[in-house]
């Protein structure tokens, strides 16, 4: 029985998908690294330049390059890195000599805190506001969401940001203005300071994924003969959208949720900036001004890998919804 | 497709986009007046903006950006003189508004320019060409595309040291990859239509059937997507300002303006007010003009 399951699970086509795409992801994740390697080495402004100042002679640059490792060849740095990244070695930070690991380990978790939330935030709003709204297109409540969209798709984060903290924090004294508690301090305070940052990405997200969520539902109702059985079966309309309509109209959108990992990670930097978060974002900033070449690698790297493992997820989620896709009869 | 920023999905919607003529569309619909207004007045928010931030410092006597006295330091909104008051160094907040609005659509229509120039070549080549050409043009593009935009505009506009045409460079960095995808999507639409076949039957080069043959019908379906891309590209524009990686100050720009405000919300929200209004109308006019295209373009 169990070698049964264990068998099933092994010669299962979602296995086998994800082994493709993770075998495909490599030349991606190898050409994304060399891109940033090469941007960060060609472009003007050194860092031993911008480690001495303005008052660097040649000597001391040569010199300081040569401790730094940054004389040797471009692509003979390039594979050394690669190879220490491969073993989990990320490197000293050019500008203090501490291990990047470390840094990222402490700045990783209030950015991933509050991109989670937002997330989450924003599919729990959109998903009921979607169905609500594709129940009557063209109705007044899809005529409101309308608007409330066009507002969010037109107002940058960054300005919706500092409009929330005017409101909440400036006028109202309900949030924190700025900062981040970590967990440790209370999970009270850690909610609170997480609120305002987190709802204003999320707000942004809300707007796109009700507007997608909406378009599709609408498509399904429209022109599905499995819509048009179940009426005949005297199921109730909202049965029909929640129970039918919604798993099928979820595509989309699973495929923008995906393709937001990478802009919401930019995103997140002027969040960031705003609500002053020590958080990856600032770091990346950070490290970019000092032309902390080790730490901007490792940085935009990881990046990377969260972006690849999140279509990865998207793939297997579309396989989950759509049988024919797990059973390989329409080429994914 | 999402629009919202800068979160937005630098791609365009590309495999679904329907071809059409676009030359085809009635473009104005005689006594439709509501879809009539849906289109044009976007269009003439838009237009006006331009005007205003161009022509008007031009033609009615402003003060200049930085003309200020510290005198008149914090003047609030609706004084005489200062309509929209001044910032903290005494300078009027609508001649900074205006003129940051000139770097704004020169980031925007630059940087978007260069990104649809390039960007729909490289599509069309790949597209034509197919192959191994086309192979190595896309997944170069999807390695763009694997990492987030602001980052690498930020990146290489630090490295180039602040300044509008590096903004303008940094930007149009990352709208290379969408527009080359949705002009690649329409070339294969078109690449085995018997006028391309035939064309290649009467043995004409690649070039001449890109520009001649191709490049009429693809080159006004990837432009219908060219307002959301300005508006993407003037709000990346301010970010980068806001995070002081665009126009450097004194020159103002809305994102340098708004970021300088930000020290000041508790006191004087105008000074964030002002910039973030014009932003979020010149963007919204953008975004409803682009709405109001594709939906003329769809249902025609």
């Amino acid at each position: 029985m169990v070698k049964n399951v264990a068998m099933r699970i092994l010669r299962s086509e979602i296995l086998r998908v994800v082994g493709r795409r993770l075998f495909q992801s490599i030349p991606v994740l190898l050409g994304v690294s060399l891109i940033v390697f090469t941007l960060l080495n060609i472009l003007p402004g050194g860092t031993a330049g911008a480690i001495l100042g303005v008052n660097a002679t040649p000597q001391l640059v040569h010199a300081l390059n040569v401790r730094l490792g940054l004389n040797h060849p471009f692509f003979i740095r390039y594979f050394h890195w690669l190879w220490q990244a491969l073993h989990g070695n990320l490197g000293n930070s050019l500008l203090n000599n501490v291990p990047v690991a470390r840094t990222l380990g402490e700045r990783l978790p209030p950015s991933l805190e509050i991109g989670l939330a937002a997330f989450c935030e924003a599919l729990i709003f959109a998903i009921p506001t979607a169905i609500a709204v594709a129940r009557r297109p063209r109705g007044l409540l899809d005529r409101l969401n309308i608007a409330i969209s066009m507002f969010g798709f037109s107002c940058p984060a960054f300005l919706l940001g500092i409009l929330a903290i005017i409101v909440f924090s400036v006028k109202l004294h309900w949030l924190p203005a700025t900062g981040y508690t970590p967990i440790s301090d209370g999970l009270g305070p850690n909610i609170k300071s997480i609120i305002l940052p987190s709802a204003t990405i999320a707000f942004g997200l809300f707007c796109g994924y009700t507007r997608i969520l909406r378009a599709d539902l609408v498509d399904q109702m429209r022109g599905e003969d499995y819509i048009m059985t179940a009426r005949a079966k005297g199921l109730s309309q909202w049965h029909i959208l929640i129970r039918h309509a919604f798993r099928n109209a979820l595509f989309n959108m699973i495929t923008v949720v995906v393709l937001n990992i990478g802009t919401l990670v930019g995103g997140q930097v002027l969040i960031e900036q705003i609500f002053a978060i020590p958080g990856m974002g600032l770091l990346l900033i950070s490290s970019i001004n000092n032309r902390d070449v080790v730490t901007v690698q490792a940085e935009v790297t990881i990046i990377a890998c969260a972006i690849v493992a999140a279509n990865l997820l998207a793939d297997v989620l579309y396989m989950v919804l759509d049988p024919r896709i797990r059973h390989g009869r329409i080429a994914s | 497709m999402a629009v919202s920023l800068p979160e937005v999905p630098l791609v365009a919607p590309a495999g679904n986009a329907a071809v059409v003529d676009v030359f085809a569309v009635s473009w104005w619909r005689g006594s439709r007046l509501r879809e009539n207004l849906e289109l044009y007045l976007p269009l003439t928010g838009l237009v006006l903006m331009v005007l205003a931030c161009f022509v008007g410092p031009l033609i009615f006597p402003i003060a200049g950006p930085n003309s200020g006295s510290i005198v008149y330091a914090n003047v609030p909104p609706f004084s005489p003189g200062h309509i929209l008051g001044t910032d903290p160094l005494g300078n009027d907040l609508l001649s900074r508004a205006l003129y940051g609005g000139r770097i704004s659509f020169e980031v925007g229509f630059g940087a978007q320019g260069i990104g649809f120039f390039l960007g729909s070549s490289l599509g069309m080549l790949a597209g034509l060409k197919g192959g191994i050409v086309d192979t190595v043009i896309m997944r170069i593009m999807d390695m763009f595309l694997a990492f987030p935009g602001l980052i690498i505009a930020i990146t290489i506009a630090v490295y180039l040291g602040p300044s509008e045409l590096h903004v303008i460079w940094a930007i149009s960095f990352f709208t290379v990859p969408g527009m080359a995808r949705l002009a690649r999507a329409h070339t294969l639409r078109f690449r085995d239509r018997d006028f391309v076949v035939s064309a290649k039957l009467c043995g004409r080069t690649d070039r001449q059937i890109l520009l001649r043959h191709l490049a009429p019908n693809v080159i006004p379906n990837v432009l219908t997507f060219i307002s959301l891309g300005i508006g993407i590209a003037i709000v990346a524009e301010a970010g980068l300002s806001f995070l002081g990686f665009g126009v450097p100050p004194p020159a103002p720009s809305w994102g340098n303006m708004i970021s300088q405000g930000q020290s000041y919300i508790s006191e004087e929200p105008y000074q964030v007010l002002v910039p973030g209004a014009f932003l979020f109308f010149t963007v919204m006019c953008l975004n409803l003009l682009a709405d109001a295209v594709r939906a003329r373009i769809s249902g025609a």
